[in-house]
């Protein structure tokens, strides 16, 4: 492999989002007839590198090589003309065009100036006869499956003829059939000579199918190897492990208090048959890949999309909340992560979105009592650590105090849950501790917080117990000294079944 | 295009994409079926011909408007470009080129007010509804200041065969519709639907949707001038403020043709009978002596209704 030349390279690449470092000088090389793969926690940064490698992104510093060559800026159309091909996790299909029309799409034979449907024919189906798309080709992507959709996006590379092929997460939606299928095609290309770039969170799947690995960690690689000389608890290590520092608040020793939350065959959405109990006084972390069903589980709890449970407790009572206002009215709330759109009115002021929960209440008769907001306001922001003017926009704010504005909009109404659904992210450091020792704060007031979580260090050190989600399934329970990086990352990828919950019996 | 194996993939895209279209060629050959029965008269040629020159400038509005939703926009400045087409033609043909130089000065304004709509929305990232509601005040301001009055001069050759008692309105739609389904076929013609169901995928893909965007506005400035053009010779001058029905009833008849609002869904075939089915509408209700005001509460209804009985056929279908 040494004397062949790298079709695609990364050299030393950086590369930031306002001022927070993603990747930190990192090197990937793609060689002909080698599939090669590529591993990292949530915001390791691998969906950076890939958009690097496609000309998506810029990089910072450092340089995209093609075939040994620096390319000075490396664009979508010119990474299409040099053969690099990418099946992106976000579908690029047009749903009301048919198969052939998508696979085909940007790259059409042409006859005098029209579409040549007859050779697009031709090509389109020699693709789909490799992928195993035995649908009418006239058929609109819109009515198929979302795993056929993910071939016909498969087969749009393989139209192009790549040298480069780089698949992010292709089986995430795949049946074990279609899987199979999409191994035999990965093992022909190398045959073929293409360079492939695998990402995925399966790893016996990347163990079957690839040679060499990259894992990412926080931006920076540890490891550039050949596969075959290490073992997946290997591969696990190499992408866990983060310096924390002083960053959580100390756990208090545990004190089980009485059980708020208690279900059993619970689903909602992309959860299925979940069952847990979560106590007073209690963060109870909630982790697993992303997009495992993690939002579905706190929306269920929430009552904002359709749940049923085989047995549900709410502080004692059974049932759970049919809509969002009986949640609030049981004292729960929901910090949701998109902050941005369902968290804040960005436009407002910090005193109206503060206080927007409360209105009602504090209102007398059809008025609103404005000293009394104004007191409250003022109570909180000093409470918040928010600094200055509460007339200010909150899009003023840094995503951080945005956070913050949002956590703290519901104190008022002295809610008994709280359900968070990734609340640090995107935020900085300083307010992270903040709003960690917040949450320990609720928690000893004999709060319970139930806190979704794509960073796991966050999960490690700072939650009494983590409920590990795989597919919409509970595939692991932490408590206590159980909770660690590698069980965490183990049970989400599938490494570990189950882990035996010692903490608990003792 | 012409040997049959090339086009077997061709004809069963097309013939999937009209599928849906079955329900709505029922509704509008009921209404014709009711319209010929209550006046007869549209069976001779002489009948047929005043029929589809009322349809003709809504034909292609329709067109216009349908380009537009197709790709995930939409414009508010349909009316005016009528108006400053009719106005234009009534201007320019009296002069040195005549008819020949009308219709090119008709065609070169519409391109062009289109394209530069197109550019605004594609290069600025405004919105479209927004932009094309700013065009259609100065659209409208400048039909008006070219002739602040209705007149000026449409030969009257060029009315007779329009507007006359022969079907030739009739086949210039065939014609343009012809022409759309040839640009339908090429790259950039499909462009417009890709671009409009997903942009970031068929820019990705490799789809120029800044181009696609710019062309489909200038095409559907070229359509509404031509209306514009159209009317012009039907009433035999050039009048401001006559096509300001136009801008809404565009939206009506391809939205009754089952055009989204969000882009990629639905098919000209639908958008032009929606204007037919329109068209008709309103014939049958002037007809039978509705009220004018009966008339547009009876429209808004039927609007309605024609996008929420799909909606709640597929809320039932899904909720079984």
């Amino acid at each position: 492999m040494k004397d062949a030349k790298p079709l695609l390279e990364a050299r030393q690449v950086f590369k930031g989002f306002f001022g927070n470092p993603v990747l930190k000088g990192v090197d990937i090389a793609l060689f002909p007839g080698r599939v090669h793969a590529l591993l990292g926690e949530n915001g390791a940064g691998k969906s950076t590198l890939i958009n690097l490698l496609s000309g998506a992104l810029q990089p910072d510093d450092g340089t995209i090589a093609v075939d040994g060559q620096p390319v000075e800026r490396l664009s979508p159309a010119s990474a299409r003309a040099a053969g690099i091909a990418v099946v992106q996790q976000e579908l690029s299909l047009a749903g009301e065009l048919s198969i052939a029309e998508n696979i085909g799409l940007g790259a059409y034979p042409r006859r005098f100036g029209l579409i040549d449907y007859q050779a697009l024919h031709k090509g389109v189906r020699q693709v789909c006869d490799m992928v195993g798309l035995t649908e009418p080709l006239a058929m609109p992507v819109a009515s198929l499956a979302l795993g056929r959709r993910q071939m016909v996006e498969i087969a749009k590379a393989m139209f192009r003829k790549p040298r480069v092929l780089i698949l992010d997460e292709p089986t995430s939606s795949l049946s074990a059939h279609e899987a199979g299928i999409l191994a035999g095609l990965i093992a022909t290309l190398r045959d073929r000579g293409v360079g492939l770039l695998y990402i995925s969170h399966r790893l016996n799947e990347v163990q079957a199918l690839c040679s060499h690995v990259t894992v990412l960690k926080d931006g920076v690689v540890t490891a550039d190897q050949s596969l075959a000389e290490i073992d997946g608890k290997g591969l696990v290590r190499l992408m866990v492990g983060r310096e924390t520092g002083e960053l959580f608040p100390p756990r208090p020793p545990a004190c089980p208090g009485a059980i708020r939350i208690s279900v059993e065959g619970f689903s909602a959405g992309l959860v299925r048959d979940a069952g847990f109990t979560a106590r007073v006084g209690e963060i109870v972390g909630i982790g697993g890949l992303v997009g495992q069903g993690q939002e579905d589980l706190l929306l269920g709890l929430y009552g904002a999309i359709p749940a049923k449970a085989a047995r549900a407790e709410i502080d004692g009572k059974p049932g759970l909340p049919g809509r969002v206002t009986e949640a609030n009215a049981a004292g729960i709330v929901y910090v949701p992560a998109d902050r941005k759109h369902e968290g804040l009115v960005l436009p407002h002021s910090i005193a109206s979105n503060i206080i927007l929960p409360s209105l009602g209440r504090l209102a007398r008769g059809a008025f609103r009592d404005r000293s009394a907001e104004t007191g409250l306001i003022a109570d909180l922001a000093k409470k918040l650590t928010i600094k200055g003017d509460v007339a200010r926009p909150v899009q003023a704010l840094s995503g951080g105090n945005q956070q913050k504005v949002a956590l703290a909009k519901w104190l008022p109404l002295d809610p008994s849950v709280f359900l968070l659904n990734d609340p640090t992210r995107g935020v900085d450091i300083e307010t992270k501790r903040e709003i960690y020792l917040m949450l320990r704060n609720f928690a000893s007031e004999g709060r319970l917080v139930i806190l979704a979580s794509s960073d796991t260090p966050e999960l490690v050190n700072l939650c009494d117990r983590v409920v590990v989600l795989r597919e919409g399934r509970i595939a692991a329970e932490l408590t206590g000294h159980a909770i660690t990086e590698e069980a965490i990352v183990g049970a989400a990828m599938g490494v570990t079944e189950r882990v035996a919950d010692k903490e608990a019996v003792q | 295009m012409s040997a049959s194996a090339s086009n077997w993939l061709y004809g069963a895209v097309q013939h999937r994409r009209n599928r849906g279209l079955g329900g709505l060629y029922v509704v509008v050959a009921a209404f014709l079926v009711l319209y010929a029965a209550l006046f007869p008269g549209i069976l001779s040629i002489g009948g047929f011909s005043k029929f589809t020159q009322n349809w003709f400038p809504l034909a292609l509005v329709t067109m216009a408007q349908a380009l537009l939703m197709l790709n995930g926009g939409i414009t508010l400045a349909i009316g005016p470009l009528v108006s400053l087409g009719a106005v234009i033609a009534a201007t320019t043909m009296g002069g040195a080129f005549g008819v020949p130089g009308g219709l090119l000065a008709v065609s070169i304004a519409g391109i062009a007010i289109g394209a530069i709509t197109g550019v605004v929305v594609a290069h600025l990232r405004l919105p479209a509804i927004i932009v094309t509601l700013a065009g259609s005040f100065i659209i409208g301001g400048a039909a008006l200041i070219l002739l602040p009055r209705p007149g000026g001069f449409v030969p009257d050759w060029l009315s007779n065969a329009l507007a006359g008692h022969t079907p030739i309105a009739f086949v210039v739609l065939v014609v343009i519709v012809g022409h759309w389904k040839l640009f339908l076929a090429t790259p950039l013609g499909l462009g417009i639907y890709a671009a409009g169901d997903n942009p970031l995928g068929a820019f990705r893909s490799g789809v120029p949707i800044e181009r696609v965007k710019i062309v489909s506005f200038a095409l559907s400035g070229l359509l509404a001038a031509l209306a514009g053009l159209f009317v012009a010779a039907q009433t035999g001058s050039g009048d401001p403020v006559i096509g300001t029905p136009f801008t809404l009833n565009s939206i009506a008849a391809a939205v009754l043709g089952g055009v989204g609002f969000i882009g990629g869904k639905g098919t000209m075939r639908g958008a032009i009978c929606g204007s037919l089915l329109l068209s008709v509408m309103i014939n049958v209700m002037f007809f039978l002596g509705f009220p004018p005001v009966a008339q547009y509460v009876a429209q808004g209804l039927i609007i309605v209704g024609a996008v929420a009985v799909p909606e709640l056929l597929a809320q039932w279908r899904a909720g079984r």
